[in-house]
């Protein structure tokens, strides 16, 4: 549920989403005109033809499952973040004026979610997985992969606290439900987005914004970013250890939780571990899903790269 | 025998020629009477069933001035309602209550009931006022009533582009793959994969082409950066009084709706 129907929304929520997205497009405007100077207009309608028609591609997934490009991190590789906010945008806009795919009244959230935070959440991953790793081509394909699903998990997330604040649904049934659904999408949407522009990089480099390698300042940035995420995940883990984590608080509320089954046994139950408790279980889980996520990612590069 | 691409240019807006008095107000003055009833529809607090009708009759009001038939109001509405559906469907296992009846481990609860009622009710009159827009209004007077809206030159700008291109595109996008069946190049999932990467890939590039190219004929025409419309429409007292109307009718039947409950 990328986009949100009206009636999913509360006013408050409906009118501060609209007031944030409209500040954002309005730096996102200014910004942009800079970058693209006279090219702006073609290059706009370009873009905002282009992911109108991708979206109309359903790419098979396998398991009887499909995906269709969001498109945010992909145009933001070629546009810049903030023109690709300004693409998004009319696209959002378009969907809910003529197809009502998402309501009029949820415009301002939308936007929100999909143009500023899908764009400028997944950009700022991107840039942060290409200062990590470098600016060769595989790289790059790896990283708008990675930022891909970031990006859509961002838009999820985005999407469940929003529902909770208009009241519609608890937040932890929403962050399992709306979250866990765009984890799903996400790795549809790496797996397109790393494959097409590992092709458009191939064929038509010139297409792609240009990126310099990264300096060692920002290298060391990056590296200190990475850190940060760890401790944060430290710390969030043992918080996360003396409450009922969203799934089981959701289970609870809806009175199934006499039927919980354990099929496998977990390495680290309940984020314990026989070296360090919560912190060591938190560091090892975070580097286990980067580490997972990388190597789909790779993989996405490798393959985008002999197609 | 292969079928030959059906989008066209004016599939949506049908009825935006036919004279009615939704058609002789100025466009912006319909965007703005379907934002206020979206919004007004959106923001009733949940379980204010009789404002929504209200709402609902206003909407269906509208729809019958702008000689609508029932048949494509409906037609229009089944796509965007299956998903509005489907996203609702989830209100019922999601919302706390007390349990009405149990689906294997998942359970209905009486607010959850009625959460999924009043959101798909909201969604539903919401949804049909933008039909009601979009069957009314081509998108020429859409842009025309974006610009006037103060939205930035560069979307409006980008949007009417993007549209031009898009029929085009999509077009292209079908004789690729309409070339790529007839080479029987999409054997299996995985062939197929590269085939749509491949086809987006070619998607990008034709549509950065193209936008460049109408671009450059543009400037040689005199673009000056913002795209030339036709003399919009004038906005007349009537249009104005009924606008006004419409506005402070909704407004009152949120406020009396956030009252009551």
């Amino acid at each position: 549920m990328a986009h949100i129907p009206d009636g999913f929304l509360s006013a408050q929520v409906m009118a501060g989403t609209a007031a944030v997205s409209a500040a954002s497009l309005a730096v996102a405007v200014h910004r942009s005109r800079r970058y693209l100077a006279e090219r702006e207009a073609p290059v706009l309608g370009a873009a905002t033809a282009f992911v109108f028609a991708a979206q109309m591609l359903n790419f098979p997934l396998g398991a009887g499952t499909s995906a269709h490009l969001l498109g945010g991190v992909l145009v933001g590789t070629i546009l810049g973040p903030w023109a690709a906010m300004l693409v998004l945008f009319a696209v959002v806009l378009v969907q809910a004026l003529l197809f009502q795919d998402g309501g009029i009244g949820t415009l301002g959230a939308n936007t929100l979610n999909i143009a500023i935070l899908g764009v400028g959440g997944g950009m700022l991953l991107y840039r942060w997985l290409v200062a990590l790793f470098g600016v060769g081509l595989r790289r790059r394909v790896l990283a708008a992969a990675m930022a891909g699903f970031g990006s859509t998990v961002l838009v999820g997330l985005a999407v469940a606290i929003e529902l909770a604040l208009s009241g519609t649904v608890p937040l932890a049934p929403a962050l399992v439900a709306v979250g866990g659904g765009h984890a799903l999408m996400g790795i549809g949407e790496g797996v397109i987005t790393g494959a097409i522009l590992g092709m458009v990089l191939r064929a038509r480099p010139e297409l792609v914004t240009g990126m310099r390698d990264p300096s060692g300042r920002g290298r060391a940035l990056a590296y200190a970013v990475t850190g940060f995420a760890l401790i944060l995940a430290g710390a969030a883990g043992y918080v996360a250890s003396s409450q009922p984590d969203a799934l089981e608080s959701a289970a609870e509320r809806l009175g199934i939780v006499e039927v919980e089954t354990a099929y496998l046994t977990a390495p680290f139950a309940d984020y314990t571990s026989p070296l360090g408790g919560a912190l060591f279980a938190a560091v090892v889980g975070v580097v286990v899903v980067f580490g997972v996520a990388w190597a789909i990612g790779r993989a996405v590069a490798w393959r985008g790269l002999r197609t | 025998m292969e079928r030959t691409a059906d989008v066209s240019f004016h599939h949506l807006d049908q009825f935006a020629s036919v004279p009615s008095p939704v058609t002789r107000a100025t466009p912006t003055a319909r965007v703005l009477a379907t934002t206020t009833l979206a919004v007004g529809t959106a923001a009733l607090p949940l379980g204010a069933w009789q404002h929504l009708g209200v709402l609902a009759g206003l909407v269906a009001f509208l729809a019958a001035a702008a000689h609508l038939p029932v048949s494509l109001v409906v037609r229009r509405l089944a796509g965007p309602f299956v998903f509005v559906l489907a996203a609702s469907t989830g209100l019922l296992f999601l919302v706390p209550g007390e349990p009405l009846v149990r689906i294997g481990p998942f359970g209905v609860s009486d607010t959850g009931l009625q959460r999924f009622g009043f959101v798909l009710g909201r969604a539903s009159v919401a949804l049909t006022a933008a039909v009601v827009l979009v069957s009314t209004t081509s998108f020429p007077e859409l842009l025309q009533a974006l610009r006037q809206l103060r939205l930035p030159a560069v979307v409006t700008t980008a949007l009417g582009l993007g549209y031009r291109l898009l029929y085009l595109l999509v077009d292209e996008i079908e004789r690729l793959q309409r070339a790529a069946r007839s080479r029987n190049a999409q054997g299996g999932a995985t062939s197929r994969r590269r085939l749509l990467v491949g086809i987006s890939a070619a998607g990008l590039s034709r549509a950065f082409a193209r936008g460049e190219r109408t671009h450059r004929a543009m400037l040689a025409r005199g673009f000056t950066g913002d795209l030339p419309s036709l003399a919009p429409k004038p906005w007349d007292a009537r249009t104005i009084v009924s606008l006004c109307l419409l506005v402070m009718a909704v407004a009152a039947v949120a406020v009396s709706a956030y009252v009551s409950i």
